[in-house]
Protein backbone atom coordinates (compact mmCIF):
# COMPACT_ATOMS: atom_id res chain seq x y z
CA UNK A 1 0.00 0.00 0.00
CA UNK A 2 1.28 3.44 -0.89
CA UNK A 3 3.06 5.64 1.63
CA UNK A 4 1.98 8.75 -0.29
CA UNK A 5 -1.39 9.43 -1.88
CA UNK A 6 -2.61 12.09 -4.27
CA UNK A 7 -6.17 10.94 -3.53
CA UNK A 8 -8.15 11.48 -0.29
CA UNK A 9 -6.95 9.17 2.50
CA UNK A 10 -9.11 6.40 3.93
CA UNK A 11 -8.64 5.30 7.54
CA UNK A 12 -10.50 1.98 7.52
CA UNK A 13 -8.25 0.17 5.06
CA UNK A 14 -5.19 0.86 7.24
CA UNK A 15 -6.54 -0.57 10.51
CA UNK A 16 -6.19 -4.33 9.77
CA UNK A 17 -8.89 -5.06 12.33
CA UNK A 18 -9.31 -8.65 11.11
CA UNK A 19 -5.63 -9.39 11.72
CA UNK A 20 -3.24 -9.30 14.72
CA UNK A 21 -5.27 -11.29 17.28
CA UNK A 22 -2.38 -10.88 19.73
CA UNK A 23 -3.01 -7.12 19.81
CA UNK A 24 -5.29 -5.53 22.41
CA UNK A 25 -4.45 -1.97 21.45
CA UNK A 26 -4.81 0.17 18.37
CA UNK A 27 -3.47 3.73 18.39
CA UNK A 28 -4.56 6.00 15.57
CA UNK A 29 -3.36 9.50 14.78
CA UNK A 30 -5.04 11.46 12.03
CA UNK A 31 -3.72 14.89 11.10
CA UNK A 32 -6.31 17.17 9.53
CA UNK A 33 -6.06 20.57 7.88
CA UNK A 34 -6.65 23.39 10.38
CA UNK A 35 -8.22 26.75 9.47
CA UNK A 36 -5.66 28.83 11.36
CA UNK A 37 -1.87 29.16 11.51
CA UNK A 38 -0.03 31.69 13.67
CA UNK A 39 -3.11 33.88 13.84
CA UNK A 40 -3.79 33.82 10.10
CA UNK A 41 -6.98 32.43 8.59
CA UNK A 42 -6.10 29.44 6.40
CA UNK A 43 -8.41 28.47 3.53
CA UNK A 44 -6.51 25.42 2.27
CA UNK A 45 -3.08 24.03 1.55
CA UNK A 46 -0.98 22.12 -0.92
CA UNK A 47 1.41 19.33 0.05
CA UNK A 48 4.30 18.50 -2.28
CA UNK A 49 7.13 16.02 -1.76
CA UNK A 50 10.29 14.53 -3.14
CA UNK A 51 8.28 11.39 -3.62
CA UNK A 52 11.10 8.84 -4.01
CA UNK A 53 12.85 9.91 -0.81
CA UNK A 54 9.62 10.52 1.10
CA UNK A 55 8.27 7.05 0.32
CA UNK A 56 11.55 5.40 1.24
CA UNK A 57 11.80 7.26 4.55
CA UNK A 58 8.18 6.58 5.55
CA UNK A 59 8.81 2.89 4.93
CA UNK A 60 11.92 3.07 7.08
CA UNK A 61 10.04 4.89 9.84
CA UNK A 62 7.38 2.15 9.86
CA UNK A 63 10.10 -0.49 10.14
CA UNK A 64 12.01 1.35 12.86
CA UNK A 65 8.79 1.95 14.80
CA UNK A 66 8.05 -1.78 14.80
CA UNK A 67 11.58 -2.61 15.93
CA UNK A 68 11.97 0.16 18.49
CA UNK A 69 8.66 -0.46 20.26
CA UNK A 70 8.29 -4.18 19.56
CA UNK A 71 4.92 -3.69 17.86
CA UNK A 72 3.77 -5.94 15.01
CA UNK A 73 2.08 -3.32 12.85
CA UNK A 74 2.70 0.30 11.95
CA UNK A 75 1.27 1.96 8.86
CA UNK A 76 1.66 5.57 7.79
CA UNK A 77 0.13 7.38 4.84
CA UNK A 78 0.67 11.02 3.91
CA UNK A 79 -1.57 12.95 1.54
CA UNK A 80 -0.17 15.07 -1.30
CA UNK A 81 -1.87 17.66 -3.46
CA UNK A 82 -4.47 20.30 -2.77
CA UNK A 83 -6.36 19.92 0.53
CA UNK A 84 -9.34 21.76 2.00
CA UNK A 85 -9.99 22.51 5.67
CA UNK A 86 -10.74 19.28 7.51
CA UNK A 87 -9.17 17.01 4.89
CA UNK A 88 -6.94 14.21 6.16
CA UNK A 89 -3.24 15.04 5.85
CA UNK A 90 -1.61 12.05 7.56
CA UNK A 91 -2.73 8.78 9.10
CA UNK A 92 -0.63 6.66 11.44
CA UNK A 93 -1.90 3.36 12.83
CA UNK A 94 -0.09 1.19 15.36
CA UNK A 95 -1.35 -2.18 16.59
CA UNK A 96 0.21 -3.45 19.82
CA UNK A 97 -0.49 -5.93 22.60
CA UNK A 98 -1.12 -3.08 25.08
CA UNK A 99 -2.05 0.59 24.92
CA UNK A 100 1.16 2.04 26.36
CA UNK A 101 3.42 0.98 23.51
CA UNK A 102 0.66 1.64 20.97
CA UNK A 103 0.39 5.32 22.04
CA UNK A 104 4.13 5.76 22.38
CA UNK A 105 4.97 4.17 19.05
CA UNK A 106 2.27 6.12 17.22
CA UNK A 107 3.53 9.42 18.60
CA UNK A 108 7.16 8.59 17.77
CA UNK A 109 6.29 7.62 14.20
CA UNK A 110 4.31 10.80 13.51
CA UNK A 111 7.07 12.97 14.99
CA UNK A 112 9.64 11.19 12.82
CA UNK A 113 7.60 11.89 9.69
CA UNK A 114 7.26 15.57 10.58
CA UNK A 115 10.97 15.95 11.31
CA UNK A 116 12.56 13.94 8.51
CA UNK A 117 10.34 13.24 5.51
CA UNK A 118 10.66 15.66 2.55
CA UNK A 119 7.09 16.90 2.38
CA UNK A 120 6.36 20.62 2.08
CA UNK A 121 3.25 22.58 2.97
CA UNK A 122 2.12 25.72 1.19
CA UNK A 123 -0.71 27.43 3.06
CA UNK A 124 -3.29 29.64 1.36
CA UNK A 125 -4.75 32.49 3.40
CA UNK A 126 -8.06 34.31 3.42
CA UNK A 127 -6.40 37.48 2.09
CA UNK A 128 -5.39 35.65 -1.10
CA UNK A 129 -1.71 35.27 -0.22
CA UNK A 130 0.19 32.04 0.39
CA UNK A 131 3.36 30.91 2.11
CA UNK A 132 5.46 27.79 2.59
CA UNK A 133 5.40 26.77 6.24
CA UNK A 134 8.84 26.92 7.83
CA UNK A 135 9.96 23.43 8.64
CA UNK A 136 12.71 21.21 9.97
CA UNK A 137 16.08 21.36 8.25
CA UNK A 138 17.10 17.86 7.12
CA UNK A 139 20.57 18.79 5.94
CA UNK A 140 22.96 16.71 8.06
CA UNK A 141 26.41 17.75 6.83
CA UNK A 142 26.73 21.15 8.48
CA UNK A 143 29.41 19.58 10.68
CA UNK A 144 31.68 19.39 7.63
CA UNK A 145 31.59 23.15 7.38
CA UNK A 146 33.11 25.14 10.25
CA UNK A 147 30.99 28.15 9.24
CA UNK A 148 27.95 26.29 10.52
CA UNK A 149 26.95 24.88 13.85
CA UNK A 150 24.54 22.00 13.66
CA UNK A 151 22.12 22.29 16.53
CA UNK A 152 19.25 20.20 15.29
CA UNK A 153 18.19 17.82 18.04
CA UNK A 154 16.13 15.29 16.15
CA UNK A 155 17.14 11.68 15.82
CA UNK A 156 18.66 11.11 12.42
CA UNK A 157 16.60 8.83 10.18
CA UNK A 158 17.97 9.92 6.87
CA UNK A 159 20.64 7.28 6.53
CA UNK A 160 18.81 4.54 8.41
CA UNK B 1 30.03 21.56 -21.26
CA UNK B 2 30.17 20.02 -17.79
CA UNK B 3 26.79 21.01 -16.47
CA UNK B 4 25.02 19.82 -13.34
CA UNK B 5 21.23 19.90 -13.24
CA UNK B 6 19.69 21.02 -9.96
CA UNK B 7 16.11 20.20 -9.01
CA UNK B 8 14.27 22.62 -6.76
CA UNK B 9 11.29 22.13 -4.47
CA UNK B 10 8.84 24.22 -2.48
CA UNK B 11 10.10 27.67 -1.49
CA UNK B 12 13.38 27.23 -3.38
CA UNK B 13 11.55 26.40 -6.62
CA UNK B 14 9.40 29.48 -6.06
CA UNK B 15 12.46 31.67 -5.46
CA UNK B 16 14.26 30.20 -8.48
CA UNK B 17 11.22 30.60 -10.72
CA UNK B 18 11.81 27.09 -12.05
CA UNK B 19 11.89 23.51 -10.82
CA UNK B 20 15.10 22.67 -12.64
CA UNK B 21 18.26 24.52 -13.61
CA UNK B 22 21.36 23.33 -15.48
CA UNK B 23 24.52 25.05 -14.23
CA UNK B 24 27.94 25.03 -15.86
CA UNK B 25 30.13 23.72 -13.04
CA UNK B 26 33.53 23.60 -14.77
CA UNK B 27 35.97 21.42 -12.84
CA UNK B 28 33.66 20.81 -9.88
CA UNK B 29 34.22 17.29 -8.55
CA UNK B 30 32.01 17.29 -5.47
CA UNK B 31 28.41 18.11 -4.66
CA UNK B 32 29.62 21.05 -2.59
CA UNK B 33 31.66 22.49 -5.46
CA UNK B 34 28.69 22.22 -7.79
CA UNK B 35 26.53 24.01 -5.22
CA UNK B 36 29.15 26.75 -5.03
CA UNK B 37 28.83 27.18 -8.81
CA UNK B 38 25.05 27.41 -8.43
CA UNK B 39 25.53 30.05 -5.74
CA UNK B 40 27.83 32.07 -8.00
CA UNK B 41 25.28 31.99 -10.82
CA UNK B 42 22.27 32.62 -8.61
CA UNK B 43 23.40 34.42 -5.45
CA UNK B 44 19.73 35.10 -4.69
CA UNK B 45 19.31 31.36 -3.98
CA UNK B 46 22.45 30.82 -1.92
CA UNK B 47 20.86 31.39 1.47
CA UNK B 48 17.94 29.06 0.84
CA UNK B 49 20.18 26.43 -0.77
CA UNK B 50 22.42 26.48 2.29
CA UNK B 51 19.54 24.99 4.32
CA UNK B 52 18.92 22.21 1.80
CA UNK B 53 19.79 18.55 1.98
CA UNK B 54 21.07 17.07 -1.30
CA UNK B 55 19.65 13.99 -2.97
CA UNK B 56 20.74 11.80 -5.86
CA UNK B 57 18.00 9.40 -6.97
CA UNK B 58 16.42 8.48 -3.63
CA UNK B 59 19.64 8.70 -1.60
CA UNK B 60 20.85 11.58 0.54
CA UNK B 61 24.30 12.79 -0.54
CA UNK B 62 26.61 15.14 1.31
CA UNK B 63 28.46 18.16 0.03
CA UNK B 64 31.79 16.36 0.41
CA UNK B 65 30.59 13.47 -1.82
CA UNK B 66 31.63 13.14 -5.48
CA UNK B 67 29.20 14.41 -8.08
CA UNK B 68 26.53 11.81 -8.96
CA UNK B 69 27.17 9.99 -12.24
CA UNK B 70 23.98 11.39 -13.78
CA UNK B 71 25.00 14.93 -12.72
CA UNK B 72 21.57 15.60 -11.17
CA UNK B 73 21.20 16.94 -7.63
CA UNK B 74 17.86 17.53 -5.92
CA UNK B 75 17.90 20.21 -3.23
CA UNK B 76 15.46 19.55 -0.36
CA UNK B 77 14.58 22.56 1.79
CA UNK B 78 13.41 22.21 5.42
CA UNK B 79 10.44 19.85 5.63
CA UNK B 80 6.94 20.53 6.96
CA UNK B 81 4.77 17.46 6.54
CA UNK B 82 2.20 16.03 8.91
Amino acid sequence: MAFLSHQPLSIDVLLELDDHPECGGLALFVGTVRDEHLGRKVTGLTYTAHEAVAARLIGEIEERTREKFGVPYCRIQHRLGKLAIGDLAIICVVRAPHRAEAFEACRWAVDAVKHDVPVWKEEFYADGSSAFVEGCCIRDDFDDDPAHRHGHPHEDLKTA
Amino acid sequence: MTAVTFEFFANVARLAGTSELAVETGAAATVGEAIAALGALRPDLAGAVDACACVSGDAIVRRRDPLPADRRIALLPPVAGG
